[in-house]
């Protein structure tokens, strides 16, 4: 069903998740999922709070072993020291001790980039979050929304084949939220990376996502896959809009 | 504009205010007891004690001015507490590490650590004589488990969302090491550093007074032994003002060497 309506699209595959499992002892907790991820797509995966949304992406990274089935990236077993994956978790992490523009130096320094593509990627990316006249601050004289556009912006800067975000603006004030979303769409069209979005927030999902994959109550499974092709920049008020975002709430309501 | 300035200058100076207020109460109160009480048979006034203080800049206390006992003490703590906080960083860092090294040496470490320091004087003379040696170990004693538990603490209480992020951004254990956990534990090393100092001061003055001819602690000692509380007090006058000159410069590194954890004043 949902393959049929990519074939028609021509996309290609970056990730095919194929008959995922995982367990916790007794607790079954994904159960048998299957879906793609296309390249240079913005998915986003929303479910009830506590389904397994967050299990679900540290199984893609390999941060917990999957119980069965298979998550493949690019036709290989996923590696995190092969394949360039970002990860942009709920709480800030940028590393204390290190400035704006070392954060997000990081990976690039990890990944072994030559210092002067270090450099121009650093320029581009802190460009894009905004961040030019903090590029020596600490994290510690930063706002908790800076912090996030930090972590970002160094997600991005490696040119990641796949960016996960686990609910990155969960923890900000809704004005802020509307701020970041709309520059990480922005960031998102200039550099057409590939980002699976998890939230448990609608209107968030509804906002960015160009596909949308519902999930189930605990243990997990799809419920739904919505192809959102509602025209950039979204208006939340525009019935076409709300209409989505009722048919979501639904979903998720009855299950 | 104008007004915020003045604003700042009452800021500024209530604190002065606030700062000397209880010293000075202190002080004259001292003053009043040695003047018209019987506290005055048994030990000088603070002015007394700031004059002797000042002369001993001069005229010597025993074998030497002050400043020449106080660059004994100096001495020994910078030996002793010097090699402490290199020796404790790197211990506290293998504990912290290894787990090989944790269950080897922990045991060992924990049942040394509760001897108090001054028990260890006679022992130290034993093996090291009654030269410099000894005083340096005995500020070595006394300062490095402070410094080996705290960077040991440090490494322990590393943010695992940061080890997570430093992992998704394909550190290997070895960069995990490096880039994310011994950096995130050098505040701690500072804090141990900070005890460890005080705990270095307490040690030479107390190896000073049992087995010594120079240095502050042997002036308390030694006015202890002649009866003469001025040299006594003199000499904690001067602690004071070494320990305190000591503290104010390793912040001051600390400021600069870890300036992104300096919290915003």
């Amino acid at each position: 069903m949902a393959d049929s309506e990519v074939d028609t699209r021509q996309r290609e595959i970056l990730v095919r998740v194929r008959d995922l499992t995982k367990r916790f002892d007794d607790l079954l907790v994904l159960d048998n999922i299957s879906f793609n991820v296309y390249r240079h797509e913005f998915l986003c995966i929303v479910g009830p709070t506590g389904c397994g949304k967050t299990t679900f992406l540290n199984s893609l990274t390999r941060l917990y072993d999957i119980t069965s089935g298979e998550i493949l990236l690019d036709n290989e077993p996923v590696d995190l020291r092969k394949h360039n994956i970002s990860y942009v978790f709920q709480e800030a992490s940028a590393m204390p001790w290190l400035t704006v523009e070392d954060n997000i130096r990081f990976g690039l320094k990890i990944r072994k980039f030559s210092k002067d593509v270090a450099d121009a990627r650093v320029e581009d990316v802190i460009k894009l979050v905004n961040l030019q006249k903090f590029r020596n601050y600490y994290p510690a004289q930063l706002s908790i929304g800076m912090l996030q556009r930090v972590v970002i912006a160094r997600a991005f800067a490696t040119n990641p084949t796949l960016l996960l975000m686990d609910e990155p603006y969960g923890q900000l004030d809704i004005e802020l939220r509307y701020m970041l979303e709309d520059e990480l769409i922005a960031i998102w069209e200039k550099t057409r990376a590939t980002v699976v979005f998890i939230t448990h927030n609608i209107e968030e999902a509804v906002y960015l996502g160009q596909r949308i994959l519902v999930l189930t109550n605990k243990p997990a499974t799809i419920k739904r896959e919505i192809v959102n092709d509602l025209p950039r920049p979204r208006n939340i008020a525009d019935h076409k809009f709300v209409e989505l975002r009722e048919t979501v709430t639904q979903l998720i309501k009855w299950w | 504009m104008g007004n915020k300035t003045v604003n700042l200058i009452g800021k500024n100076s209530m604190r002065i205010v606030l700062t000397l207020l209880p010293i000075i109460g202190f002080l004259i109160l001292w003053q009043l007891a040695a003047m018209f009480t019987s506290i005055g048979n048994l030990m000088p006034g603070p002015i007394q004690v700031i004059e002797s203080l000042f002369i001993s800049f001069a005229k010597p206390l025993g074998p030497h001015t002050i400043q020449m006992h106080a660059l004994y003490s100096l001495k020994r703590v910078m030996v002793g507490y010097g090699s402490a906080v290199v020796t404790g960083i790197i211990f506290g860092v293998s504990l912290g590490l290894s787990k090989m090294f944790r269950a080897l040496f922990r045991p060992l470490f924990e049942l040394i650590r509760p001897i108090p320091t001054v028990a260890w004087i006679p022992i130290s003379i034993l093996w090291f004589g009654v030269d410099e040696m000894s005083k340096y170990f005995i500020v070595f004693y006394g300062a490095f488990a402070n410094v080996a538990l705290s960077v040991y603490m440090g490494i322990q209480r590393v943010d695992p969302v940061l080890v997570g992020a430093a992992k998704m951004l394909g550190c290997s254990e070895r960069q995990l090491t490096f880039k994310v956990v011994l950096p995130s534990c050098i505040p701690y090393i500072f804090s141990g550093m900070q005890v460890a100092l005080s705990a270095g001061i307490m040690s030479v003055v107390v190896a000073e007074m049992i087995n010594s001819y120079e240095g502050i602690g042997w002036n308390i000692h030694a006015g202890q032994q002649t009866a003469n509380m001025t040299q006594v007090l003199t000499g904690m006058v001067a602690l004071a003002i070494f320990g305190l000159l000591m503290a104010a410069i390793l912040r001051q590194v600390e400021r600069r060497m870890c300036a992104w954890n300096t919290r915003n004043t």
